[in-house]
């Protein structure tokens, strides 16, 4: 190699240097030479040491760097550029690649987008899959402990006992039974009824394996068919393990929402609450349309008209304002294209 | 450059130099590379963070620093999911072996705390020196087990004084290089704070009272527990006194938060060197409130601005006094400590608050 004039290849910085002993803070020069040699000097102290023996710590923003000694002492140097300069020069300079990247803007706005694009499709996709995959391979049991005690509380505060008579529940019963056969899980569901007072025309399907059908709701239907429809559907619920997989859901946004937003201090149980009721009321919506498929494969295999499904909707639909908490369909959104698919 | 900073005279402030710009840089392309690396990036990405917020703080001249090693505080991850996968599956598994964890993890839980703290003081550093935490597990046992039992025997009475010997058992046992802290805060004290943090949620409830006796959230709660179906979206008229009420809830809380701190800071020492934080409830409150909103409208873009803002308002608010230079602190033996603790007490959700 030719010798030349290499002013570039060295130069002085102003440092604070730490002898690691004591906590007493030295105003020093740092002088980095042509040759690798890195000198720390000040008016009674001097010391050297070889530029590849020592450890700079990466760049982070504009902080200042740390460059420890194999002493045990450092080097606080604040002039950034002037440093990653002459370390370049020196080909010294190591883990640069994330400051590179956290410079430029291009980089990070592609870092925003793939976050972003990442978010969503988890959200949307990744999360409801391995959460149907993770309920499809929990036992039964997990969903019975899940709906434990459910219809006390619910017997508690919002229904009523059922004021219908023998022969209506039993001849429900028996069509529950018949469907619930040809599920072949004769023995993991049952038939309730309930007063649904405030709840008005309604029937919902607990994890425990119990659906509870409100007396409304069959006053509001005009056959046997219309509630078989109604049944198929809470069971499309059941079957497809929707209490457990959202659960599951819920807590897994609520983990990834805490992953991303680390510790944003105690803001963070709310700012993880609002995305996740947000998401819970998309992923319910999903469910909803599952339930109908289901409801709707199952009424043709079973040469029942899916057009009894879109009978009862529409009828306990008309009425569904005058309820201070809202009927059967207030979860169901777009009954309208509901109704139109079952007619 | 003088030689030799201000360090006689007068109060030292820190300052904070970290800005949202170039903190927004760092936080993306942490989080860009977390999800790639499916999670796995994200012990490097807490490093990174860590010592962005460290580096850009500075006490008379010198800035802090934090050493952690990204790979321990990964294995301490791991340790942490495999526990709590094992506690899940097994107590859905076997329910009976429920309360056998639960004991297990009370008799856990000074161990936790100990390795946590010891973690995080053994990787700070500032001039060199680092932060050490040493407490035997007898000790810890007293406050995280004793008293901690204390809290429901007590119907939750007891949790100032918790709170108390929580924060002197953290402070007491924390040493820069050699030095121990001390810390002089009476329980009295934090029993006031609670006083009036309690008497705000008072307030808060006779507000929303006022506004709209009838609040039927117990409806909503048992209706949504059922069968996973979603209540109707409440109407204004139920919106409004919930707000109130969720306002006044966070400005008790922010209260605490704000009171306890100063309180805490204010008490301790290392060396004759005092603490000084001067953090307002109100100002804290609109930060907490305009960080809550400006996150919420940019779908987390702004949570590394709403960091930043925080820790500045923070660092404007906290000076040290103190009692002759910062220069005669002497340096303690190092020793390694895994993540395991931090990893789990995080993974429990176990906050130190400090």
């Amino acid at each position: 190699m030719q010798p030349r004039a290499v002013p570039a290849r060295s130069a002085e910085f102003e440092a604070r240097y730490y002898d690691g002993r004591n906590s007493a803070q030295l105003a020093v020069r740092l002088i980095i030479d042509s040759n690798g040699q890195l000198t720390v000097q000040a008016p009674d102290f001097r010391t050297e040491y070889l530029l590849r023996e020592t450890r700079i710590s990466g760049r982070l923003g504009n902080s200042p760097r740390m460059i420890d000694f194999p002493d045990g002492s450092r080097c606080e140097v604040a002039d950034n550029d002037r440093l990653d300069a002459i370390l370049e020069l020196q080909s010294a300079n190591r883990g640069g690649w994330l400051h590179h990247m956290e410079s430029r803007t291009a980089h990070v706005l592609l870092a925003v987008a793939l976050t972003l694009g990442a978010g969503a499709a988890a959200v949307r996709y990744g999360i409801p899959w391995l959460a149907e995959q993770a309920a499809y391979a929990l036992p039964p049991a997990v969903d019975q402990r899940l709906g434990q005690g459910t219809l006390q509380i619910m017997d508690r505060t919002l229904l009523e006992p059922s004021h219908l008579d023998q022969a209506t529940r039993s001849r429900l019963r028996a069509r529950f039974a018949g469907m619930t056969a040809r599920l072949g899980k004769a023995d993991r569901y049952r038939l309730e009824f309930r007063d649904g007072g405030r709840l008005g025309a309604n029937a919902f399907a607990l994890p425990s394996g119990t659906v509870v059908m409100t007396d409304q709701l069959v006053q509001a239907s005009e056959q046997d068919e219309e509630l078989v429809a109604v049944l198929a559907h809470e069971l499309g619920h059941l079957e497809r393990r929707h209490a457990v997989r959202m659960a599951l859901q819920n807590s897994a946004v609520a983990l990834l929402v805490a992953l991303v937003t680390g510790d944003v201090v105690s803001t963070s149980t709310l700012i993880a609450a609002l995305p996740t009721v947000l998401v819970n009321s998309s992923y319910s919506r999903r469910f909803e349309n599952e339930a109908d498929d289901f409801a709707h494969d199952f009424l043709v295999t079973s040469g029942i008209p899916t057009r009894h499904f879109a009978a009862i909707l529409e009828r306990i639909s008309g009425d569904r304002e005058d309820s201070t908490f809202g009927h059967y369909l207030s979860s169901h959104p777009g009954t309208r294209e509901r109704i139109a698919r079952f007619r | 450059m003088d030689s030799t900073p201000a360090t006689t005279a007068g109060v030292l402030p820190f300052r904070f130099h970290g800005n949202a710009t170039e903190y927004f840089r760092i936080w993306i392309v942490n989080v860009m590379l977390t999800v790639l690396t499916l999670g796995i990036y994200s012990a490097w990405a807490k490093v990174r963070n860590k010592r962005y917020f460290y580096n850009n703080t500075e006490l008379d001249g010198s800035g802090f620093d934090y050493h952690a090693d990204p790979q321990a505080i990964l294995k301490g991850r791991l340790i942490a999911v495999a526990v709590f996968t094992a506690y899940s599956v097994t107590s859905s598994a076997v329910p009976a072996a429920q309360p056998a964890f639960l004991l297990a993890f009370l008799f856990a839980l000074p161990w936790v705390v100990i390795r946590t703290m010891a973690f995080n003081t053994r990787n700070s550093s500032f001039r060199n020196i680092r932060f050490n935490f040493r407490a035997g597990y007898r000790d810890a046992a007293r406050v995280y087990i004793l008293f901690v039992l204390l809290i429901p025997l007590t119907l939750g009475l007891a949790y100032p004084y918790f709170e108390y010997r929580h924060r002197d058992f953290m402070i007491r046992n924390s040493e820069f290089g050699t030095s121990e802290f001390d810390f002089d805060a009476r329980a009295g004290q934090f029993f006031s704070i609670y006083a009036r943090a309690f008497g705000l949620l008072v307030l808060a409830v006779l507000a929303a009272g006022i506004v709209l006796p009838g609040l039927v959230t117990t409806a909503h709660a048992a209706a949504s527990a059922a069968g996973g179906k979603v209540p109707t979206p409440p109407s204004p008229a139920n919106i409004l006194p919930a707000l109130l009420m969720l306002g006044m809830y966070m400005m008790a809380g922010i209260y605490l938060r704000t009171a306890t701190s100063n309180l805490v800071l204010n008490h301790a020492a290392a060396n004759g060197h005092r603490f000084i934080s001067t953090l307002q409830t109100r100002s804290m409150l609109w930060i907490y409130l305009t960080n809550l909103a400006a996150i919420v409208a940019s779908l987390g873009l702004l949570i590394p601005w709403a960091k930043i803002r925080l820790m500045r308002y923070r660092m404007d608010n906290l000076k040290l006094q103190p009692q002759g230079g910062l220069d005669n602190f002497i340096a303690g033996e190092q020793t390694r400590v895994m993540a395991a603790g931090e990893e789990l007490a995080g993974i429990f959700d176990i906050d130190l608050g400090l």
